[in-house]
């Protein structure tokens, strides 16, 4: 069954004519990685929103068309019972701490004692998590003493605690250090293989490709391509949109002209193709 | 970036320890009977008598001295300046100079005032030096206090060291594009303006994005809430709660009624 | 007056008792273009923050040019050491994006028309013109960086550091980038910019500088640097995506550009075409 339903949405920041998100259908299955692209501006961080419901709850603004999540209809259902089911990284790690916690470790608890989970329950759950997102040693740290790295971890941590149905996530990599990155986006993949939902807008293109099930890429409002990474991630029209591409689609577009990449092969978005391309050219 | 947002010492003391809903109630009471409680040197004898050996017992007792003589200071010397010299209706004259002369009323006046502030900002401070806020927090909200009240009830205790960090932040970043903000007394006051826009508005940017990270952690479930830490009271505390309010009541009861 | 930046045996402990840097000696020509790699908290913030005197050692020295950090508020050091903070919203604290970029220069005693003229370029430079009059806090966080990268860049201090100002940015906006700072090195000034993109790194700088847990581990151009998998392993460094697959292909040395990747595959071709 479709966790995610969004038909025909548009959607206006107050007091602005373009329209943020313009005319968007498309589902996600329950258990699927898919991962968001665009330039800036281009409104991966409003679709966010408006998966959990922030837009347009919290950020107003006129909304048309549907977007139901776990069967809920955003528009109609408050924001705190969308909380219980959907859970939202934002962009800037700086202002997700809450203010409410004077620890690493209790900042992580906060949203668990929200929740209702038993004490007994809390401890295990957070250990699990700050070992995950690398953070187990600045457990009893103020949440404010800490690198801009650390604290996109905590704020990461924060929510993955929650254990939420479905995982909207703002860029969460975008100041974690290159194998810190990559190790989300692998305990993000093992999450949704254990049925955990997950959006994520990134710039990160290898990780993208070598992780997500499924790519949407947006431009101006509106979804230019939704399909498996392999396919999105070669497409021109990236280039087109400022998205870009990875060094490895680049290098082989450009070896294909030169007669160095087999010519019927599709272009490669991860490592792997890349090598087994070049490889198979080598002989 | 900011370090700390609360002017918690963490320290292994009894005071620490005690429940904070029983500092609470210790700090309200020596406030209200500092105000309204007879005598003139009632508020002195709680500064010296209650308050100095509290911080004492919570191994706190430096950093209360000197922060409350920090806050007080200033206001101290003020308050003396303008009680003594311009004091309403004060006769005995102890001393003349030029047109002023400073009266006798003036200086008591001044006295009781500054020391029932230095009661006042030394109770806050013993409270705030020895309570986590977090615990203060988790206490209030499992007594049924509503979770957004205690949140405001403790954002509103971080309000000084929250907005000194916010004004480090923007010192830091004015003086790395040039502005003076070290040095003569008028670099400094200079340096003092362009701050109070940046700060009231920063504030006001701060509490929208509180509102949505606290948003994003279900803090408006409706759902029972549970604490991952256990606050310990006891009995004993009660007893003491409830004679502290008592005796509160009567002193003032005195000041009112007086016999 | 030659900006040489000179950092020796820097230790620094932030006040919590956070070790943050340990005996770090770092020499850094005027008119060099330096990035800085490393794990999260490996002390590359901290690293910059003392160069304009914000942080100051706890033991050891840093010299700008002839002047010692300790030596000098941070406001003059202001004049030679532009830096954008890693963190925008920790920058910013004016009205509009314009009296934002007016702000420093304004601080510099330079004559106004000279003012306009830089506040204009930097706008420019960073495509927010039609900005100028928008408040920061009205823009996206994306857009609030390149504020803060103009605000800076409208200083014109021989010195500028950039702490991580590919955060977030697109495709475009990083080449756009890469040309400032190409302009800025043309125009003989040091560049200096913490990243965690290392494709981005590795195209753009010419001496790379890898920290780990408050030390400097490696020091030097791409080619020795990346060929170093195992230290920058040890601080959660990856090589850069053609680097690593040209290691996979055992093609010629380290390659890390796209123009470097295919020259080792063509001469790779022509030695088989040979055999
Ligand atoms: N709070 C807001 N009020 C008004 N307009 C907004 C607001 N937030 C975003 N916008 C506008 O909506 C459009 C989409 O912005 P959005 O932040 O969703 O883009 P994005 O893809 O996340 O970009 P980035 O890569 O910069 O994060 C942009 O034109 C932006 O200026
Ligand atoms: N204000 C602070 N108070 C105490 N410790 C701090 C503070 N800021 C940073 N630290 C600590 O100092 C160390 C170095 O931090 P720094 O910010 O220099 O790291 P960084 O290399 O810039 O990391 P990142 O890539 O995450 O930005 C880290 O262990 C961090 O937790
Ligand atoms: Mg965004
Ligand atoms: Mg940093």
């Amino acid at each position: 069954m479709a966790i995610i339903a969004i038909q025909n949405l548009t959607y206006h920041y107050p007091q602005t004519t373009q329209p943020a998100l313009q005319d968007l259908s498309f589902q996600v299955e329950e258990g699927e990685f898919v991962a968001v692209i665009g330039a800036n501006g281009a409104g991966k961080s409003t679709l966010c929103y408006a998966l959990t419901g922030f837009a347009p709850h919290f950020f107003r603004g006129e909304m048309s068309g549907q977007v139901l999540v776990a069967g809920l209809d955003t528009r109609h259902t408050p924001l705190e019972e969308l909380m219980l089911v959907a859970g939202l990284v934002f962009q800037n790690p700086g202002n997700q701490i809450s203010g409410a916690k004077f620890t690493v470790y209790e900042e992580i608890a906060f949203g668990l004692e929200n929740l209702g989970v038993p004490p007994a329950e809390m401890r295990p759950r957070i250990d699990r998590i700050m070992a995950l997102t690398g953070i187990t040693d600045f457990a009893n740290r103020s949440p404010y003493a800490l690198s801009g790295g650390q604290q996109q971890r905590v704020a990461l941590a924060s929510i993955l605690v929650m254990e939420p149905k479905l995982l909207v996530l703002d860029e969460p990599t975008s100041q974690l250090d290159p194998i810190g990155s990559r190790e989300v986006f692998e305990t993000i993949r093992a999450m949704s293989k254990q049925g955990m939902t997950v959006i994520m807008a990134e710039h990160k293109l290898e990780w993208v490709a070598t992780f997500a099930d499924r790519v949407i890429a947006l431009a101006n409002g509106e979804i230019i391509l939704n399909g498996p990474p392999a396919e999105v991630l070669t497409s021109p029209l990236l280039i087109e949109h400022h998205i870009g591409q990875t060094r490895y689609t680049t290098v082989a577009k450009q070896a294909q002209a030169e007669q160095l990449w087999p010519p019927e092969r599709a272009l490669p978005v991860v490592i792997d193709e890349a090598e087994a391309g070049f490889r198979a050219y080598k002989k | 970036m900011p370090d700390n947002l609360s002017l918690y010492i963490e320290r292994d003391s009894p005071l620490q320890r005690l429940n904070p809903l029983t500092k609470l109630a210790i700090s309200f009471s020596l406030i209200l009977i500092g105000f309204l409680g007879p005598g003139y040197w009632l508020a002195t004898l709680l500064f010296i008598c209650v308050l100095v050996p509290l911080s004492i017992w919570g191994k706190i007792g430096p950093e209360f001295l000197q922060r409350t003589v920090r806050l007080i200071l200033p206001l101290a010397l003020f308050l003396f300046v303008m009680q003594s010299l311009f004091y309403p209706g004060g006769r005995t004259v102890l001393w003349r100079f030029w047109i002023f002369s400073v009266k006798l009323e003036g200086v008591q006046f001044a006295y009781l005032t500054a020391t029932r502030l230095m009661n006042m900002v030394g109770a806050f401070l013993l409270l705030l030096l020895s309570t986590h806020p977090s615990t203060l927090m988790t206490d209030l909200t499992r007594r049924g206090v509503s979770p957004s009240l205690t949140y405001i009830l403790v954002s509103t205790l971080q309000i000084i060291p929250q907005m000194r960090n916010k004004a480090n932040t923007i010192i830091d970043a004015q003086r790395s594009r040039g502005l003076e903000t070290q040095g003569s007394v008028r670099a400094r006051i200079g340096a003092l303006l362009p701050l109070v826009g940046p700060l009231v508005f920063g504030s006001l940017v701060d509490v929208e994005e509180r509102a949505i990270a606290l948003e994003a952690r279900a803090f408006k479930a409706k759902r029972v809430k549970t604490s991952l830490i256990h606050v310990p009271d006891s009995v004993r505390q009660r007893q003491v709660r409830i004679g502290l309010v008592v005796l509160t009541l009567v002193m003032i009861g005195i000041r009112l009624w007086p016999l | 007056m030659s900006m040489r930046i000179a950092i020796e045996n820097l230790h620094f402990t932030y006040p919590s008792g956070v070790v943050a840097l340990r005996n770090v000696t770092l020499a850094i020509e005027a008119g060099e273009q330096l990035a800085i790699i490393g794990q999260n908290g490996s002390g590359k913030t901290t690293l910059i923050k003392q160069l304009n005197g914000l942080l100051r050692p706890s033991q050891g020295t840093v010299r700008i040019g002839d002047w010692l950090t300790t030596e000098h508020s941070v406001a003059k050091m202001a004049a030679r050491v532009g830096y954008v903070f890693q963190n925008p919203d920790d920058q910013l604290f004016k009205g509009t994006v314009r009296d934002e970029v007016r702000f420093g220069p304004g601080n510099l005693g330079f004559p106004a028309e000279k003012i306009e003229l830089l506040v204009q370029q930097a706008l420019t430079l960073l495509e927010l013109t039609d900005k100028a009059d928008v408040n920061p806090y009205d823009l996206t966080a994306t857009w609030r960086k390149r504020v803060a990268m103009a605000a800076v860049l409208a200083m014109d201090t021989p010195i500028v550091i950039f702490d991580e100002p590919t955060t977030g940015q697109d495709y475009q906006s990083v080449q756009r980038l890469a040309q400032i700072f190409q302009t800025l090195h043309e125009q003989g000034k040091t560049v200096i910019a913490i990243s965690h993109d290392i494709d981005f790194v590795a195209e753009n700088f010419s001496r790379i500088v890898v920290m780990g847990q408050g030390q400097v581990l490696l020091d030097g151009p791409a080619q020795t640097v990346f060929a170093q998998a195992e230290v920058l392993n040890s601080t959660d460094v990856e090589p850069p995506q053609l680097t690593r697959l040209g290691q996979r292909l055992a093609i010629g040395p380290v390659v890390y550009t796209v123009e470097n990747f295919l020259a080792a595959l063509r001469k790779e071709n022509d030695m088989q075409g040979e055999r």
